[in-house]
């Protein structure tokens, strides 16, 4: 608040401040602190994000089972409501944590914090972290995970990468799910991942059929995991 | 999205420091808001004035100012305006953190914020 400016007019007193908080700076310090925490304890957290039906959570299914043998592994579920999705990570014999936002389309910084208490982090190597449902709010709000992973698939149409260039910006590595409905969808996956190259160089692309775990390997070689 | 969370919390911000000044009222309030931010201006519009209603924000001016995306690049250190590639394979020019100068990944410098940068009030 370096530059207050108060000027006088008869018994009106006007003040200009300069707070120059930045609402969006918030999150990002917030995240920055989850990172922080998360290395100390040499965890690796990973923010999965895609809308609605993109097949995070089956994704993150064949994930748990790849790689529980190797890893001790954690699981947070983004939700409106319900814990159906969660339901269906547990069965597979990881530590889940729901977080119902009720409302809000997108996990932030402080809500992962807040969960992260729920767990106790020196019992875990990695941190799985399912955003909501939403290809377009999370993108803003950084959690403080070491790759972030942006899912579409092929029912969405051909058009999902060149529609929301800024939330692949934000992301490490792209999956392009549901690889065996491509041809039924008229859907080229080689231009879907050339248009995530196209908008971030140094994208990982890994195409996947979830449902199978086709595509999961490439999957786990791009999270360097 | 997410205008609404967004503008709450910049009028909590607006009261928190009128507060501190001890004001009787907010007259205007100046935000930054980056290109490449997921706000929609008319949103944040919208949801302003809703929420200054029965605070001392009501009937203050907002004014809004726009900033345009800026990239870097670590690898051969281009400063400059965030590109478009113009394929009419993909229908619409779209953004890209390709560097112009040596094609490596740039990071974004600048477009990326949501700044209270100005308040003004009556004491």
């Amino acid at each position: 608040m370096a530059n207050n400016k108060e000027v006088m007019k008869g018994e009106e007193v006007t003040l200009e401040i300069e707070p120059g908080t930045d609402i969006i700076e918030v999150n990002k310090q917030l995240a920055q602190k989850n990172l922080k925490l998360m290395r100390k304890h040499n965890v690796k957290a990973i923010d999965i994000m895609g809308s609605i039906g993109a097949g995070k959570t089956s994704l993150i299914e064949k994930l748990v089972q790849s790689l529980k043998h190797k890893y001790r592994i954690a699981v947070f579920k983004g939700d409106l409501t319900t814990t159906i999705d969660a339901d269906r990570i547990g069965r597979h014999g990881v530590k889940v944590v729901t977080i119902n936002t009720g409302l809000e389309c997108h996990l932030d910084a402080n809500v992962v914090a807040r969960a992260v208490e729920r767990i106790s982090l020196q019992d875990i190597d990695l941190l799985i972290i399912e955003n909501v449902g939403n290809l377009i709010c999370p993108a803003e709000f950084p959690l403080g995970t070491e790759k972030r992973v942006v899912v579409v698939s092929v029912t969405e149409g051909p058009y999902m990468v060149v529609k929301h260039p800024f939330t692949f910006m934000t992301a490490d590595v792209t999956v392009i799910n549901k690889k065996d409905l491509a041809k039924i969808m008229k859907v080229d996956t080689e231009q879907l991942k050339k248009q995530a190259k196209e908008i971030k160089p140094n994208m990982k692309v890994a195409v996947t059929n979830a449902l199978t775990g086709e595509g999961i390997e490439e999957l786990i070689e791009a999270l360097e995991l | 999205m997410h205008e609404l969370s967004m503008t709450a919390q910049i009028v909590d911000s607006v009261l928190e420091e009128a507060k501190k000044q001890d004001a009787k009222r907010v007259t205007e309030v100046h935000l930054v808001i980056g290109k490449l931010t997921f706000l929609g201006i008319e949103q944040v519009r919208f949801a302003y004035n809703i929420l200054v209603n029965d605070t001392i924000m009501k009937g203050s001016k907002l004014f809004i100012e726009e900033k345009d995306g800026v990239i870097e690049c670590p690898s051969c250190g281009y400063k400059g305006a965030i590109q478009c590639e113009d394929d009419p394979a993909y229908h619409v020019p779209i953004p890209t953190l390709r560097c112009p100068k040596c094609g490596k990944a740039a990071k974004i410098l600048e477009g990326k914020e949501c700044t209270i940068k100005r308040i003004k009030m009556l004491k």
